[in-house]
């Protein structure tokens, strides 16, 4: 049961250059997968081909081969890919509808667009609600929220469509350190908790490093590294490659060019 | 959180108060036969009920002070419409007095207070519609009723994006004048500056409509299926009675005025 | 000289959020500040009142001395020049050196003055290769530093950069770092918000934290990220950069910055 990308070449409409080439990766259910490399490396096209956005709403041609539990991509229409994959954006007020009073009208607006029996959406509504810890936020106004509360209010609408695969794109790009903390935690509890399949792209490595199993680096469109977590944010490529390593790994390395030795209590 | 049927209290309260309480299907139904007779029905017959109607409303609802503003407003337009009929209004003869080239007349003073009172009447209606039913009932109640999702999403993200257009104009304006772009003094420097206003404005508002189509259909939004009602708003069958009351009765007098039928009408 | 002062200033927005309350700060001619706090702490209505964006409701703002009561936004700008968080709520013209030209164009640059002013800021952000390009062929990361080089080209004897960091990679948080130090080399003031703690306390030599609208810190960052302080930075869920934590552990004393970690460890070795 994976979120698999074989061979996965991706050209944006009207462009002749393939932003995506070559790409192969899983993302099994009930782990993490995390995503590095430079802006403009091709992640948040990633993103978008993982959970089918790409071509399905946006246009554009995909080669290869987009499969979710085993089923393509190619002919599913959008609100069914939207519950097979969710996606989180960067901006935390723009993927919010724009249309509800209250967040948990928000959250019920995806499960309402499905054509869900009242009693389902409340049931979704509280479920991902409490899942993310922000109950206490049901009354509130979307609009009026918080940077880091509007980005979890996002997240519980998505997972209220039931995915079984979510995919996140720098969650925590916009946010102030606290809420960068709430979605931090809200990750780790969502990763911990629920058997979600999760493709996280972030440039914060150590937060990825304690969220993500596995780690593969994007580079000019192509994977040029795929493995566990901790080897993968130890390659020396990293900085050739426009990723921050960790801040444990850029310290050792520091210490190495200083000629030394580091205590075993950083090591 | 207090629940009624699973869903909390403070979504779609059903709202209270005298008027305010109706379906907002019955209050929009108001409004339009209202503005329909204030413009529709000829002579003075028109205006005046539907001002007593909108009074009564208003009264009722309790926002009669709050109609002031509104009423204000309509000053300007009024303004012009009184000066331009009353001193210049074709073929009539009936001179109320003569100050050099001007001649006000009484045909057109009276065909300006008219026309006024249509104005004013139609003005005070739509005010009243906006004062006791919030833009979320109404949406919503239509829905209900059989209007697509679609444009119950247009209605809805319009009522709510007027803030967030006003709030991107004000960070547009800023990062400009941060760059030396005169909005404070001479108005021919000011007129320059509409590209660099307009531009971000524009553009930023196409990748909105990809973003948010792409958050839309993330949740969902073209699947084919009817949406689950989570509020049903009060309604009831003497509401029903005068809605169907209220359209046939409008449709009279709007046949009447039109053919001419209604010929007691002053 | 003090190049910018702001003395018990306070701002109340008209549905009556205070946003500051009596802040009082001084900075100096070829400062560099880095200015950090959660969302919501003030520093952006802080930056605002020095170009005049806002105006204090209490208390005063002087630039070089003079209060800027009754000066225009337009005539600030050549004093002080700030560039804000998203690029593209600024990028307008359909030539990259066109976007650059702007600033000084309204500051009446114009010539082989002005010609030489867009190639040094676009050389500074590394963009000089891409001069006729439209800038929506730069990615996110590149049109932030279009931005920056547009503001850049206006000279102004203070430079405020609200945010450089969000939203950029390592390759561009590095050409923001280099940018800046090039700007204090040359003599200019510079004024700079961000979340990234590490930048912050590798870019600029005094710190100020804000929170509700108040200054809670202010010094250098070997004081601000210092043991001491941490209690004050939790109370606004603020974390010193990692390398303070490490080296506070390993009992190196304050270290800020990897840096000084790493000199740490070998002097005491």
């Amino acid at each position: 049961m994976s979120l698999t990308l074989r061979s996965v070449a991706y050209r944006y409409a009207g462009s002749k250059r393939a932003v995506l080439e070559a790409v192969d990766l899983t993302v099994e259910r009930g782990s993490v997968l995390g995503i590095v490399g430079a802006n403009e490396a091709g992640k948040s096209t990633l993103c978008l081909v993982a959970a089918g956005l790409a071509p399905a709403t946006i246009g554009g041609r995909l080669d290869g081969e987009v499969l979710i539990d085993g089923a393509t991509s190619a002919a599913a229409r959008p609100y069914e890919l939207a519950q097979r994959c969710g996606i989180l954006f960067q901006n935390p007020t723009t993927q919010l509808s724009g249309t509800t009073a209250t967040v948990w009208e928000e959250v019920a607006f995806g499960p309402r667009n499905l054509g869900l029996l009242l009693e389902e959406i409340v049931e979704r509504v509280g479920w991902a609600l409490s899942l993310l810890d922000i109950a206490a936020l049901a009354g509130r106004d979307p609009a009026r929220l918080s940077g880091g509360q509007a980005q979890l209010v996002a997240l519980a609408s998505v997972l209220a469509m039931r995915p079984s695969y979510l995919v996140l794109d720098e969650p925590t790009s916009q946010l102030d350190p606290h809420g960068t903390q709430l979605a931090g935690e809200a990750l780790a509890r969502l990763a911990a908790s629920s058997e979600v399949g999760i493709l996280l792209v972030e440039h914060k490595t150590d937060l990825l490093e304690s969220l993500a199993e596995r780690v593969a680096v994007l580079s000019a469109g192509r994977v040029v590294a795929i493995g566990g977590a901790s080897e993968v944010l130890h390659d020396e490529r990293l900085d050739g490659w426009g990723v921050d390593p960790p801040s444990r790994v850029r310290l050792e390395r520091a210490a190495q060019r200083a000629g030394v030795v580091l205590p075993a209590a950083v090591r | 959180m207090s629940l009624t049927g699973g869903v909390p209290d403070f979504v779609l309260p059903p709202p209270t108060g005298p008027y305010r309480r109706l379906n907002p299907t019955t209050k929009l139904l108001i409004a339009v036969a209202e503005a329909l007779i204030a413009f529709g029905v000829r002579g003075w017959t028109g205006p005046l009920l539907v001002l007593a109607a909108v009074a009564a409303s208003a009264l009722r609802a309790g926002v009669g002070r709050s109609l002031l503003p509104f009423l204000v407003a309509t000053i300007p337009l009024v303004a012009s419409i009184l000066l331009v009929n009353t001193f210049l209004y074709a073929g009539a003869t009936d001179r109320i007095v003569v100050i050099g080239p001007l001649a006000p007349t009484w045909t057109g003073l009276s065909f300006a207070v008219q026309a006024t009172l249509r104005v004013v009447a139609f003005a005070m209606s739509a005010a009243v519609l906006g004062l006791t039913t919030a833009p979320d009932e109404l949406v919503a109640d239509l829905e209900r009723r059989g209007m697509g999702r679609r444009t119950a999403f247009v209605l809805g993200a319009t009522v709510r994006s007027v803030p967030r257009i006003i709030e991107r104009v004000r960070e547009i304006t800023e990062a400009q004048r941060a760059r030396g772009l005169d909005t404070e003094g001479r108005i021919w420097r000011r007129v320059r500056g509409l590209v660099p206003l307009a531009g971000p404005l524009i553009f930023g508002a196409l990748t909105d409509v990809e973003e948010q189509t792409m958050a839309l259909e993330a949740r969902g939004f073209s699947a084919p299926s009817r949406r689950a009602v989570i509020r049903a708003l009060p309604d009831s069958t003497a509401q029903r009675g005068l809605r169907w009351a209220l359209t046939a009765g409008t449709l009279v007098l709007l046949v009447g005025s039109i053919t001419g039928l209604l010929g007691f009408v002053p | 000289m003090t190049t910018l002062a702001a003395q018990s200033l306070g701002f109340v927005y008209p549905d009556g959020t205070t946003a500051l309350d009596g802040v009082n700060l001084q900075v100096g001619s070829g400062e560099s500040v880095g200015i950090i706090g959660q969302n919501g702490s003030g520093k952006s209505t802080l930056i605002r009142h020095f170009n005049g964006l806002l105006r204090a409701t209490s208390g005063r703002v002087l630039i070089d001395g003079r209060d800027v009561t009754g000066r225009h936004v337009a005539e600030l700008a050549r004093s002080i020049a700030i560039t804000f968080q998203n690029p593209d709520r600024q990028i307008f013209a359909g030539r990259i050196r066109s976007e650059v030209a702007f600033g000084p164009h309204n500051l009446g640059v114009r010539g082989t003055d002005l010609e030489a002013r867009i190639a040094a800021a676009l050389e500074a952000v590394g963009l000089s290769q891409r001069a006729a390009a439209n800038p929506y062929d730069l990615g996110f990361s590149q049109r932030k530093l279009l931005a920056l080089a547009s503001v850049i080209a206006m000279q102004t004897p203070v430079v405020i950069l609200d945010e450089p960091t969000t939203g950029q990679d390592a390759r561009g948080i590095g050409r923001v770092r280099e940018i800046i130090g090039g700007l204090v080399d040359g003599g200019r003031t510079v004024l700079v918000t961000s979340h990234d703690m590490r930048f912050v306390a590798e870019t600029v030599a005094r710190v100020i934290v804000l929170r509700e609208g108040r200054v809670l810190l202010d010094g250098p960052p070997h004081e601000v990220y210092d043991e001491p302080a941490w209690p004050l930075l939790a109370s606004t869920h603020l974390d010193p950069p990692w390398a303070a934590r490490v080296g506070a552990r390993l009992g190196m004393g304050s270290t800020p910055t990897e840096e000084s970690l790493v000199a740490a460890l070998a002097g005491r070795s």
